[in-house]
């Protein structure tokens, strides 16, 4: 596919017939892939189903404690709503790209390129304020599995290590009690959701960096609409993870 | 629906910003609900409801479902399908698992076995409780 030359009209690949049917086929390669996404983070969601269900106390207990920031989440909620629009935005103006190479190409790809700069910096924003909630956690020791070593709300663990329950006030174990297995899901479902905003970066910034070399036009963006669908898909299951993770009590 | 040409179907910018500040008002809902202390099924229903109508709003306007082929909108329907038989039959495993359940899968036996490590010494005081009375005098509150 040459996308060197702006004012060239078929930017298709020589084994498809039309611009249509090269974009039609792009779009369901990654709706086929974001169908993937969403079967891969349900495998998580019912991970945490399966938890509630066995722990109900434990999943109620995280939250009357406060362990997670709900200030924090919140922010990080409106920052990657905010992301998700002005990634909608600039996948606007890349529609609004006329084929010919004048001003207003120009000023719509000028837009488009802040739109996607602005989307790349607020996803640093969620992602630096996760660094703060996990370097948070990292200190009161509200870690995963075996790590788990939170003062204030103590667990015994055996001679190999492994985590029995929590301690009673009586000096006796739990075994319902089980913060350890919370913060497992809770470090690998958003851990898993953030390495998805890290390559959302990432391709953010490539799709910028094409967009300055003059490539995309309304006719040729499938790679800015995906791109999109993929940021969207990402704000989505944060959606569902807010919620679970910080406020369902 | 789909569009034979190659020419995008552009959504105005005022659908944009009404979904947006749905969204918003949406998220300021479910912090507000969780706030109420309702019932914790009560609680995980309307977070849910509300994270759906959100999810539907996103993959609608964000996601350009509603002017994308019917193929697209099977495909993301069709993984929507598989995913709920994975929930719904997982619950109902969870559900009857009582019924099959090995004796030593049981909270009640892992409680005993617990108690056992207790009594013969064989568990790990943490770090920074120096006597369990410490957990007793509310210095530190263990659960329930």
């Amino acid at each position: 596919m040459s996308s060197e030359n702006a004012n060239q009209k078929h930017y298709h690949a020589f084994f498809f017939h039309t611009m249509a049917q090269q974009n039609s086929s792009h779009k369901l390669g990654m709706w086929a892939f974001l169908v993937q996404e969403l079967l891969f983070f349900s495998g998580l969601f019912m991970a945490y189903i399966a938890m509630r269900y066995f722990y109900p106390e434990t999943f109620s207990e995280v939250q009357t404690r406060n362990l997670l920031s709900i200030p924090m989440g919140f922010t990080n909620t409106i920052v990657l709503l905010t992301s998700s629009l002005t990634m909608a935005l600039a996948v606007r103006e890349a529609q609004l790209i006329p084929v010919e190479d004048n001003e207003e190409a120009r000023t719509h790809r000028k837009r488009m390129i802040q739109l996607l700069v602005v989307t790349a910096v607020l996803a640093c924003v969620f992602l630096v304020i996760k660094y703060f909630e996990y370097s948070h956690k990292l200190h009161a020791g509200t870690l995963p599995g075996r790590f788990y070593h939170f003062a204030e709300w103590p667990v015994f663990t055996d001679s190999d290590g492994s985590i029995l329950g929590a301690i009673r006030p009586d000096g006796s174990i739990d075994v319902t009690s089980a913060p350890h297995i919370f913060f497992s899901l809770y470090f690998v479902a958003t851990g898993t959701h953030g390495l998805h905003v890290v390559i959302g970066v990432g391709v953010i910034l490539w799709l910028a960096l094409r967009a300055k070399r003059g490539e995309f036009n309304k006719e040729h963006h499938s790679a800015v609409e995906n791109v999109g669908l993929y940021w969207h898909l990402v704000d989505l299951i944060w959606i569902f993870l807010f919620p679970l993770m910080y406020l369902v009590k | 629906m789909g569009h034979s040409s190659s020419e995008p179907h552009v959504t105005p910018l005022s659908v944009y910003f009404t979904v947006f500040s749905s969204l918003i008002v949406l998220t300021f809902v479910t912090v507000g609900v969780s706030e109420l202390g309702l019932p914790a099924t009560l609680s995980i229903i309307v977070a849910m409801a509300v994270a759906l109508v959100k999810a539907t709003l996103v993959a609608t306007w964000f996601m350009h479902l509603i002017h994308d082929t019917k193929l697209n909108i099977s495909l993301f329907l069709a993984s929507l399908w598989f995913m709920s038989i994975f929930f719904i039959f997982t619950t109902f495993d969870m559900a009857s698992r009582g019924n099959v359940m090995k004796m030593s899968d049981t909270f009640e036996f892992r409680q005993q076995r617990a108690d056992n490590n207790v009594r013969a010494g064989n568990v790990v005081v943490p770090e920074g409780i120096v006597d369990l009375k410490d957990i007793e005098s509310g210095a530190h509150t263990a659960s329930h």
